[in-house]
């Protein structure tokens, strides 16, 4: 994979020890999504803080704890802002939906195992997503349009469970006029809607794709990953080129508090950007 | 009754139909009408009582449900290459369930399915192979409805399993 | 007196001569934890001197069964340990790591107690084996937990080899024991009218600088290594590994797994007296004025059923799914991810567990049902 690169905001002498960092942007996405932009306070940190696409922070509320939330800003955007895409679902998350631009919060990161971006080049890529899995793709969609030439054919395919929970309507033109075909679906609509009704994996009876030159990258509520893999393993594409993102109850980012494993594997720093062959053995065994 | 040559161009641009032997590929486009759509033009409406199945050569159909207190709900669209109406092959209501409306104008070309099941009564060599293509058609259809009945992207609520 | 003795030979340390060692630990700056008697149980907890210790008890061991029973003999390190094992104090149930307050902006504090520098004194082979284990875990390449790191690198261990094993022992099984296997200072063999100490290290060394010994006599020596022969055939259990990690890793959908989860409580027992499990979690405690936050680190287990909570549900909802989890975790994927099992025969999961299960059976009880 993708050689990782420093945690710039990752103290290695006090454990969970948070960046404090600033509200500078904050936006509403769908119900109950939100995205929020975050600027380090120490200048050494927002020199050289850089992430890879996939990869995820821990954002830590005092009083509330901490939340593991993926990254969904540009990562060539070295400004030292780093945006995040966050469901508000849960004791941390809600209280972050309450913050205003100006308020700190605490950051560690950057986490976990990255979209293999270089091993993919040359490759048709299918981009499979939904839902706020699309949060943690948007980063290799950026860096897909900033090295357009290194890559085959582009496809992404992205449904929502209805036209309003679509993230990120704004951009789609804007990474069509980029060589990327952008293909949405939504699970359920009305008669106002003139786009596709269906669902993601669907999408895969739709296209033509070369098993040979293909590879998946796909990310979404986990049923919809598993049947993206059997559409892409139904394809001939082989389990080694496709990759998937994943999510468990995460504490310490690390790989030491226990939580987040799957198998061997700690999604905290094995994955959460896993190749699928790596998993098979496990991920269809129910409750492991 | 001579195949419409647009009709036979269409068809040959669709594996589904190209791969099938020359006879049957010529009789299912004698039983076949090119029909050009507009956006918004309704192909049927749900309880229509005709017998025909649609295959989308350009364009984009809308499948819509009307439930009392809630409307139209949009439950499907077939894409270039998908087939609307896969129910004539085995009847068993004998009129549309839902309604089809044009969302992406384009062409369809229209079949006429007494004429198909007709084929398929005399020659079973071709039922075996229309029936085939129609049962995978269907196969896709339940796994969309399927993952759409599982409202994968729902909030938890009562069928959330808690821990023991 | 001898003249300074070398690495790794063993001397004889009359037994009146061991608070003299005590002491000097002391001395260097140490806190001399070892095993207690309290509430009719062994703890580990401080001792100055060897009248501190548990003289003359054995423990009488069982799945769900823990009992001390003055014994006739009179030796101090006879008796094989209770719940608690030295985890505690590399790895505290309860570590204060910050505390936050906001006054105009948040100001953090980090913890700023000095690590304790502990010398562990009687350490048995299964209990040195699970340390080291517990340091793949915590001082690997890419993380290096600081707390137990503090704790570990000024830590001084008198080890000591088994000579009557308790009915859940199975370290022969597991190759951690009875006699001890190396990163030890001293270690330490129990006869009757003897201490037996191998020197492992310079620090040991320094430790009996004060103390009057003798070299060991071949005849105490080779009655030390009699003793622990003899202890291998007295091991309560056994665990054949010679299928393992891949009985547990390539049989996940066995019957048998709903049978354990029959009987289990999820009471996670056994992931607290287990000397190699980590798991933790991190706490926030809020002041009632809502000003001050004490972030803390505390013991979690895989059994508590909120361990496994992602947003929309819980991916081990049952019984069964946790306690897989936790035994193909030990006795399976651990190899995988520390290039060693996860258990070091102890026994304590077994003693402690409220309803007896007994992971020798279990393993027994799959391999059974794979084989079929």
């Amino acid at each position: 994979m993708t050689t990782p690169l420093p945690q710039t905001a990752v103290s290695p002498n006090q454990l969970l020890y948070p960046y404090w960092a600033e509200i500078t942007q904050l936006k509403h996405e769908t119900e109950g999504v939100g995205s929020i932009w975050l600027r380090f306070e120490d200048p050494a940190i927002r020199e050289n803080y850089r992430f890879l696409p996939g990869q995820f922070n821990m954002l830590y509320l005092p009083g509330y704890g901490e939340a593991a939330i993926s990254i969904s800003s540009d990562p060539q955007d070295t400004q030292g802002v780093v945006g995040h895409t966050i469901r508000f679902v849960g004791d941390v998350t809600k209280a972050i939906s309450r913050l205003k631009v100006g308020d700190v919060i605490g950051l560690r990161g950057p986490f976990g195992s990255a979209w293999p971006m270089d091993e993919i080049e040359g490759r048709d890529i299918v981009i499979a997503s939904g839902g706020i899995g699309l949060a943690p793709l948007r980063p290799a969609i950026y860096h897909i349009m900033h090295h357009r030439e290194r890559y085959g054919k582009v496809l992404l395919i992205y449904g929502a469970r209805t036209p309003k929970d679509l993230l990120y309507p704004n951009e789609y033109e804007q990474w069509r006029a980029n060589g990327i075909d952008v293909q949405i679906t939504v699970d359920r609509a009305d008669e106002t809607w003139d786009g596709q009704v269906g669902v993601v994996p669907m999408l895969f009876y739709r296209f033509r794709l070369d098993h040979q030159k293909s590879v998946v990258l796909t990310c979404g509520p986990e049923i919809m990953i598993r049947f993206v893999i059997y559409e892409g393993l139904a394809r001939r594409i082989p389990a080694e080129r496709i990759y998937v993102s994943l999510e468990r109850n995460m504490k310490c980012g690390q790989g030491s508090c226990g939580h987040c494993q799957i198998g061997p594997y700690f999604i905290c720093k094995d994955g959460p950007v896993f190749r699928f062959d790596a998993l098979e053995k496990f991920f269809n065994v129910e409750e492991f | 009754m001579a195949a419409d040559p647009e009709v036979v161009s269409a068809l040959k641009n669709i594996p589904w139909f190209a791969e099938l032997k020359p006879e049957h590929f010529n009789r299912m486009a004698e039983a076949a009408t090119m029909r050009h759509v507009r956006a918004g033009e309704e192909l049927f409406k749900e309880g229509d009582k005709e017998d025909c199945f649609y295959v989308v050569v350009e364009g984009r159909v809308a499948l819509d449900i009307f439930v009392p207190h809630r409307g139209k709900v949009r439950i499907y669209t077939a894409e270039p290459m998908d087939l609307i109406g896969w129910s004539v092959a085995t009847p068993v209501v004998h009129h549309r369930t839902a309604s089809a409306t044009v969302v992406q104008p384009g062409r369809l070309v229209g079949f006429e399915a007494e004429k198909i099941r007709q084929m398929c009564e005399e020659d079973h060599d071709f039922g075996y192979i229309f029936m085939r293509r129609i049962a995978n058609i269907i196969a896709g259809r339940l796994m969309v409805t399927r993952l759409q009945l599982l409202d994968m992207f729902a909030e938890p609520s009562a069928e959330t399993r808690h821990a023991q | 007196m001898l003249n300074k003795p070398t690495i790794h030979s063993t001397i004889a340390l009359p037994k009146t001569e061991f608070d003299t060692l005590l002491a000097t630990l002391r001395e260097l700056g140490y806190q001399t934890i070892g095993p207690r008697v309290r509430d009719e149980a062994i703890v580990y907890a401080g001792i100055e001197k060897l009248s501190d210790l548990p003289q003359g008890y054995t423990s009488k061991q069982g799945p769900a069964t823990f009992r001390l029973v003055k014994g006739n003999h009179q030796r101090y390190f006879d008796v094989i340990p209770g719940a608690q094992s030295w985890k505690q104090f590399l790895f505290p149930p309860r570590t204060h790591l910050f505390t936050v307050k906001k006054i105009e902006r948040w100001d953090i504090q980090p913890d700023a107690e000095k690590p304790p520098r502990y010398a562990f004194i009687g350490v048995r082979g299964c209990e040195l084996a699970a340390i080291e284990i517990q340091d793949r875990a915590f001082l690997r390449a890419d993380f290096r937990d600081p707390i137990y790191r503090a704790r570990r690198e000024g830590l001084f261990i008198l080890a000591v080899n088994c000579l009557h094993p308790a009915g859940t022992c199975f370290c022969a099984s597991m190759g951690t024991g009875p006699k001890v296997q190396g990163g030890y200072d001293l270690c330490l063999t129990e006869l009757d009218d003897i201490f037996l100490i191998e020197i492992g290290s310079e620090l040991g060394r320094d430790a009996l600088s004060r103390c009057q010994y003798e070299p060991a006599s071949g005849f105490s020596q080779s009655a030390a290594a009699k003793g622990l022969e003899r202890a291998i055939d007295e091991m309560g259990r056994q665990l054949s590994l010679d299928d393992l990690p891949s009985l547990l890793t390539e049989n996940l959908e066995l019957e048998h797994w709903d049978e354990v989860a029959k009987r289990c409580l999820s009471c996670a027992n056994c992931t607290q007296v287990c000397p190699t499990c980590f798991c933790w979690d991190a706490t926030d405690q809020t002041d009632l004025m809502a000003r001050s936050t004490r972030r803390e680190r505390v013991w979690d287990s895989c059994f508590n059923p909120q361990y496994s909570y992602v947003f929309g549900g819980n991916t081990r909802p049952t019984i069964k799914s946790r306690y897989r989890q936790w035994l193909t975790h030990k006795l399976g994927t651990w190899k995988e991810q520390y290039d060693t099992f996860g258990c070091t025969g102890c026994g304590r999961c077994i003693t402690w567990c409220p309803v007896g299960i007994d992971l020798t059976e279990e393993i027994a009880a799959l391999r059974k049902e794979a084989q079929a």
